[in-house]
């Protein structure tokens, strides 16, 4: 287990981690989703060792980390960059960490040569052991960095956007055999990503970093149907934010108002709203609606991306929306640029923030 | 109508004129042109000031040479005068014994201070500034910077006499000055900063991810110097070497002003024999210390393939 316990980091006057507590269990894929600049990668250099924070614990198995350099953490790095030894042979690469670490060097050429040819069958890389690796493929050397990495046998493994360096359909199939082979190794494996999706897809437990702390972590289903903040709900980029105030047991701002389940909250409270994208259903403007909520709207583009239609439309205080429409159903309409529409969902869909807490 | 035919007559059948005058090849044939006309002068320069010259050089050096003349009698003479004297063949000795000995002190001493700049200093503003720095000693001329050491080695000099007050020593230390000493530490100072940057400039170049990459491994500060940074310098470290051993092997200056006329290198006895006017003897030794720096510099480059590296 690698906990994290109100970890600061500053560079300077810049506060990058701010009092941070995240707990990731033993094997167990989590994701760790943020914002370019939210300090994923400041998180994973302190976590490494390659930084120190500047206040609180990170211990693994109950053992504190700080002070330690980064090879005796028991913790691999897997760089966005491969950062692949660009001398040495693919072969040479993986065995670099048994052969030349300081505590535990392998001198047995043939059991390095035996436990690397395992590690190049667990990532696919047989009969590329020769080459050099300028002259394999974007995607032969991330299997090459991923096993230089897990050669060495680490509790937890790093991995700072793995997938950036790789095209799209390449992205895909690494996904899955990240997960496969983190599943046989029983690792942990902590992947940092700016990309919602992949942070979805891969995460058995997907971390939101936000304001410089962990905003929530929790299983990828239950965060995305639940966030528990607007921040996290916008960091998903699945869910419209509606800002208003609590008047009467309903939500009411300038293009909108209907009535929410808030009980708890004072009237005049500052409140957000978040309802997925796919939430929404659009109709024409000053159409009868019955116990349905809505947004008046004015559409702006559309956009076709082969499964989804996302439709942009601005409401009457300035907020864009984004409706999402999913090609299955039915052929979606045409909307007319500049003009009016009326964005209605199921006021049970709403998630209801108080503002304050936000 | 052509473009049918070319169509119908099938790709091997297509007539080598119809292939020379498409657009493709005409832009083709522009492009080599721009290229002869860019190496045009460099190549003219070469030929005219470098390759003739070179063949004059091996021409004279069989001519026929008397006390106050020389004509273009094909003889041996001159070799043989320089491959029998012990004189000529100790002082080609000395020439490749003080290039190994400079050579090796550049590396030693400019290693480091590559390292220092290339890999510890990571600030590129920070970087050019500490290598303006190293050649700052080039902003006054060769010869002072030499002559400089005179004050410095000299039996009255600053070394002598802070060891004197010091009294670590008894008597003036006589071998620092004029002497083969003095000419080695002259040429490391001068030739030191052209092996610090072609280094300083490979070692910037390596990732630092690569470094922190090999220190998650596991590998201590030593392993990663010499499975990681040294290897991937290496293209630095040749060309320097090369510069080094190019400028140190053609040297005369240093050992005529530092060495008090006790190190006779190959460049010395050109000079001095292009001053008798013994033009065939000075071409001997000219062919010879060519020979040689080819030589050094074949070898140098079979042990890293700069081209493969970068």
């Amino acid at each position: 287990m690698l906990a994290l316990n109100s970890v600061s980091k500053w560079y300077g006057e810049v506060c990058a981690l701010d009092r941070l507590n995240v707990v990731i269990p033993d094997d167990c894929y989590v994701s760790l989703l943020g914002a370019s600049g939210s300090g994923k990668t400041t998180l994973l250099r302190v976590i490494a060792g390659f930084e120190e924070q500047d206040e609180g614990t990170v211990t693994l198995n109950e053992v504190r980390l700080e002070g330690m350099p980064p090879h005796r953490r028991g913790i691999g790095f897997v760089f966005q960059n491969f950062a692949l030894f660009p001398h040495l042979s693919v072969f040479d690469n993986i065995a670099f960490g048994l052969r030349y670490r300081e505590t535990g060097a392998e001198r047995d050429g043939s059991v390095i040569r035996q436990r690397v040819a395992d590690m190049v069958r667990l990532v696919g890389l047989e009969g590329l052991e020769r080459r050099a690796v300028t002259a394999i493929s974007g995607g032969q050397r991330q299997r090459v960095a991923l096993a230089r990495t897990l050669v060495a046998e680490p509790r937890v493994v790093l991995l700072d956007e793995p997938l950036g360096a790789l095209d799209a359909n390449l992205r895909e199939r690494m996904c899955d055999e990240l997960k496969t082979i983190r599943e046989r190794l029983g690792v942990t494996f902590l992947h940092v990503t700016g990309s919602e999706s992949e942070a979805l897809l891969m995460g058995d437990m997907v971390a939101v970093l936000a304001d410089r702390r962990i905003a929530q972590i929790a299983p990828a289903d239950e965060l995305y149907a639940r966030p528990v903040s607007p921040e996290v709900a916008r960091r998903l980029n699945a869910y419209n934010i509606l800002s208003g105030k609590l008047s009467n047991g309903a939500f009411r701002s300038k293009a909108s108002g209907f009535p929410v389940r808030g009980e708890h909250l004072v009237d005049g409270t500052p409140i957000d709203v978040a309802v997925r994208f796919d939430r929404f259903t659009v109709r024409p403007s000053g159409a009868a609606g019955g116990a349905e909520a809505f947004v008046e709207a004015r559409f702006i583009a559309s956009e076709f991306t082969g499964a989804l239609f996302l439709s942009f439309f601005r409401s009457n205080d300035g907020q864009l929306l984004q409706v999402v429409t999913h090609m299955s159903g039915p052929e979606p309409e045409m909307y007319e640029t500049g003009k009016d529409y009326r964005l209605a969902f199921d006021p049970n869909d709403a998630i209801v923030y108080s503002g304050e807490a936000a | 109508m052509e473009i049918a035919e070319k169509a119908s007559s099938g790709v091997s059948t297509v007539s080598v004129r119809a292939s020379a005058d498409s657009p493709a090849a005409r832009r083709q044939r522009r492009e080599r042109r721009r290229a002869y006309f860019l190496l045009a002068p460099g190549v003219l320069w070469m030929v005219l000031f470098m390759v003739v010259p070179m063949i004059m050089v091996v021409y004279v050096s069989f001519w026929t040479q008397t006390t106050f003349a020389i004509h273009p009698t094909i003889t041996t003479d001159s070799w043989v005068r320089f491959l029998t004297s012990s004189t000529y063949l100790t002082s080609t000795w000395t020439t490749i014994r003080i290039w190994a000995i400079v050579l090796v002190a550049t590396l030693v001493i400019g290693y480091p201070v590559a390292l220092f700049i290339g890999l510890l200093v990571r600030n590129t503003t920070v970087q050019t500034t500490l290598l303006i720095l190293c050649i700052i000693p080039f902003w006054t001329s060769f010869l002072i910077r030499i002559i400089a050491w005179r004050p410095m080695l000299g039996t009255q000099g600053a070394i002598n006499t802070i060891l004197l007050d010091l009294h670590l020593i008894d008597h003036p230390l006589r071998f620092l000055l004029f002497s083969e000493f003095s000419v080695l530490v002259g040429m490391t100072q001068i030739y030191c900063v052209f092996m610090v940057g072609p280094i300083t400039f490979m070692l910037s170049r390596i990732d630092p991810s690569i470094i922190e990459a090999a220190r998650d491994l596991g590998a201590g500060f030593w392993r990663i110097f010499w499975k990681i940074i040294l290897p991937l310098s290496l293209p630095g470290v040749m060309v320097g070497s090369i510069f080094v051993s190019v400028m140190v092997l053609g040297e005369f200056a240093t050992a005529a002003s530092l060495s008090g006329r006790k190190v006779n290198l190959l460049g010395n006895i050109i000079v001095t024999q292009v001053g008798s006017l013994k033009w065939a003897f000075a071409s001997v030794a000219g062919v010879v210390l060519t020979i040689i720096i080819v030589v050094v510099i074949t070898a140098l480059l079979r042990v890293v393939n700069i081209r493969k590296e970068v």
